[in-house]
């Protein structure tokens, strides 16, 4: 596995993800805004759900901060990790025409999307973050180049999977149907609405083994309780790389045979 | 100096067939296990080629030999199943149209794309984009998405775009065919420089003017194998002969029975008590009579037309359209005759046609023609006399 294309390119993969970042903006009158507005909807429809209606609390060690914002620093890198996913799932098929006639290693594609979406995502985060400040949440503002450092991996993670998703999907049109019910099956299977204490005995073991339930427990340790890294993120570091190593290896088999299928 | 830029051994190239999911799910088990089996269509069978420093050379071949194929692996684009490619120097490649170009994006978007996939920086693009765009000459479509362009303005950027890179080797597929007179002229002086210079062109081209005044050297391809290699003039006179024989092969008419397509197999004009005759008085009476032939045994559909010798129609119209059933006489034959009582064409030649169509009267598929002179003497102009008469006026104003 080199990562001399990934040098020799990096200006194509800058271009991709530029054009991907401008693409957001052109076609709509608002553009980015939808981006923004939409993960706030879904935010204020939980909050108001399980804390108003299924009086959801937050667990103690959480100080001072209310059940939107404990929601909401898991959200964020859900909605990046499902997006990042999703888009770079369709980063293959999408490009045919670039790809049917141009010679590029066809993962720049799947890079660029996953990156352009944590990029948009991020800065949503960071406003929304800023906002609960302003309501007087307690955020720890020092968490935050920690919490930025635990995304590096997620992002690895992201990119991984989005790298499986395209080259199937490329073969099998099938598995963007299935991708959307598993993501909304795995989104309640996350300890995003939930802490993870609350999830019974017998299956926190297994739930604590996925990526997206540790950096979500992380994220908000960083963040809400201005937690230290530990040794366990190495580890899970470790865990993405392989994931995205695998990821990549099983494109990188299949790409010489998008051209055929596309 | 000769040193090679490609030089392709044994070249394969297998298409998996994916119509069915079933097809797709076993390709990609197969591919994925390293496993060469799955269902598939070879497209091109052990090529081999050398192309050195400042050698042109075209392929050509008719439609689906497997050019284009052996461009996109020139090109990087798609990997053989067999045999060796080996590239050296920088390429830029047009494939088809709109070679790498985005839609969606704009024309200055997609130049500095494709100078990032052939490795400029940003910066670099940017010291080439105004000729790039002078190059083009489209005006301000520049900053339009390349969805709106028409075929030509794509191939107009593409071609800018592929030849502002100065590359060691320029690829293009059948490009030049696209552009206005002008465009493809700036495009064939633009290339003859760049073969003056020292540049090396791989070209693929139905106009075998372009391949001689541009390539020293063709290969042919057909169906999928090289059929001859050398000299662009000798594999053109070649590759003419063979579609001029083609062409005479095909207009060789069917044998006089059998076949699988409705057919007429005689027809001529006759008069009222039966004596066959080419040349008919105003107002006498008409007869055609044809016999069809009709592969199936069904009664097919005819249609006849008559034609002044000028070739300006007169007149037309289906069997069915009357509601006429030919009859059959004998085995998979049908008799008709088309009776014209006092025919009202002016003095003159026409052509009768009559034409055999499929039982369902959808396809046409066979024409015969039967010459007839009409004599009369009149001052009447036209084509036809229609009925009419003169009487007086029914106004005083």
């Amino acid at each position: 596995m080199s990562a001399a294309p990934l040098m020799r390119h990096r200006w194509l993969l800058y271009e991709l993800t530029r054009r991907e970042l401008a693409n957001r903006y052109a076609g709509s009158v608002s553009g980015l805004a939808w981006t923004f507005v939409q993960p706030i909807a879904q935010l204020a429809i939980y909050a108001f759900v399980f804390s108003q209606i299924f009086r959801a609390g937050v667990p103690a060690h959480y100080p001072g901060v209310t059940y939107t914002a404990f929601v909401a620093v898991a959200l964020w890198p859900w909605i990046m990790f499902s997006e990042g996913a999703q888009r770079g799932m369709a980063a293959v098929s999408g490009n045919a025409g670039l790809i049917r006639k141009v010679a590029l290693p066809a993962e720049l594609l799947v890079y660029s999307t996953v990156i352009a979406c944590y990029a948009i995502q991020l800065a949503g985060f960071v406003i929304v973050l800023t906002v609960l400040l302003a309501f007087g949440e307690n955020i720890h503002v020092a968490g935050l180049p920690r919490a930025l450092l635990l995304l590096v991996p997620y992002l690895l993670f992201a990119t991984g999977v989005g790298l499986v998703l395209a080259a199937l999907q490329t073969f099998l049109k099938d598995v963007e149907h299935g991708v959307g019910i598993v993501l909304n099956i795995v989104f309640y299977a996350t300890p995003i609405l939930y802490p993870l204490t609350l999830v019974p005995e017998a299956w926190r073991g297994a739930l604590a083994m996925s990526p997206l339930a540790y950096f979500s427990e992380r994220m908000r340790q960083v963040l809400l309780a201005g937690a230290p890294l530990e040794a366990g993120d190495a580890l899970a570091a470790l865990g993405c790389l392989a994931i995205f190593a695998a990821g990549l290896w099983m494109f990188r088999r299949l790409a010489p045979y998008f051209e055929d299928f596309l | 100096m000769t040193d090679s830029l490609v030089s392709l051994a044994g070249i394969t190239k297998d298409y998996p067939k994916v119509a069915t999911g079933g097809d797709r799910l076993r390709t990609l088990v197969s591919l994925m296990l390293r496993r060469g089996e799955f269902p598939h269509f070879r497209a091109l069978d052990s090529i081999d080629l050398e192309v050195r420093r400042g050698e042109s050379v075209a392929l050509v071949g008719e439609n689906g030999a497997g050019k284009s194929t052996l461009l996109k692996i020139i090109a990087g684009v798609a990997r053989p199943t067999a045999g060796s490619v080996a590239v050296r120097g920088r390429v830029s490649a047009l494939l088809e149209l709109g070679s790498g170009f985005h839609p969606e994006y704009t024309g200055r978007e997609n130049i500095y794309l494709s100078s990032a996939v052939m490795g400029l920086t940003h910066r670099e693009t940017r010291a080439k984009v105004a000729s790039i765009v002078e190059f083009a000459d489209i005006g301000a479509h520049i900053d339009e998405p390349i969805k709106h362009y028409s075929s030509g303005m794509v191939v107009r950027l593409g071609f800018a775009v592929a030849t502002a890179l100065a590359p060691d080797l320029l690829i293009t597929d059948e490009v030049l065919a696209v552009g206005d007179e002008s465009f493809q002229k700036k495009c064939i002086q633009w290339l003859e420089r760049y073969l003056d210079g020292g540049g090396t062109l791989l070209l693929c081209s139905h106009s075998m003017f372009h391949v001689q005044t541009l390539c020293s050297k063709a290969m042919w391809i057909h169906h999928g194998r090289a059929r001859l290699f050398g000299e662009s003039f000798d594999v053109t006179r070649e590759y003419l002969t063979y579609h001029e024989e083609k062409r005479r092969a095909e207009a060789t008419p069917a044998p006089a029975l059998g076949g699988n397509m409705p057919r007429i197999v005689s027809a001529w004009t006759e008069r009222a008590d039966g004596t066959r005759a080419e040349t008919f008085r105003q107002g006498e009476e008409l007869v055609l009579q044809g016999i069809a032939y009709e592969p199936d045994d069904r009664s097919p559909v005819l249609l006849f037309g008559v034609v002044r010798a000028d070739g300006t129609a007169v007149y037309g119209s289906p069997s069915n359209e009357s509601g006429f059933v030919p009859a059959p006489v004998g085995e998979r034959r049908f008799s008709f005759a088309i009776r014209f009582a006092a025919i009202a064409l002016l003095p003159g030649k026409y052509t009768m046609r009559v034409h055999a169509l499929d039982p369902e009267g959808l396809r046409l598929f066979d024409t015969v023609e039967s010459e007839f002179v009409v004599t009369g003497e009149t001052r009447d102009f036209g084509l036809v006399k229609l009925d009419h008469r003169w009487t007086e006026g029914g106004t005083t104003r």
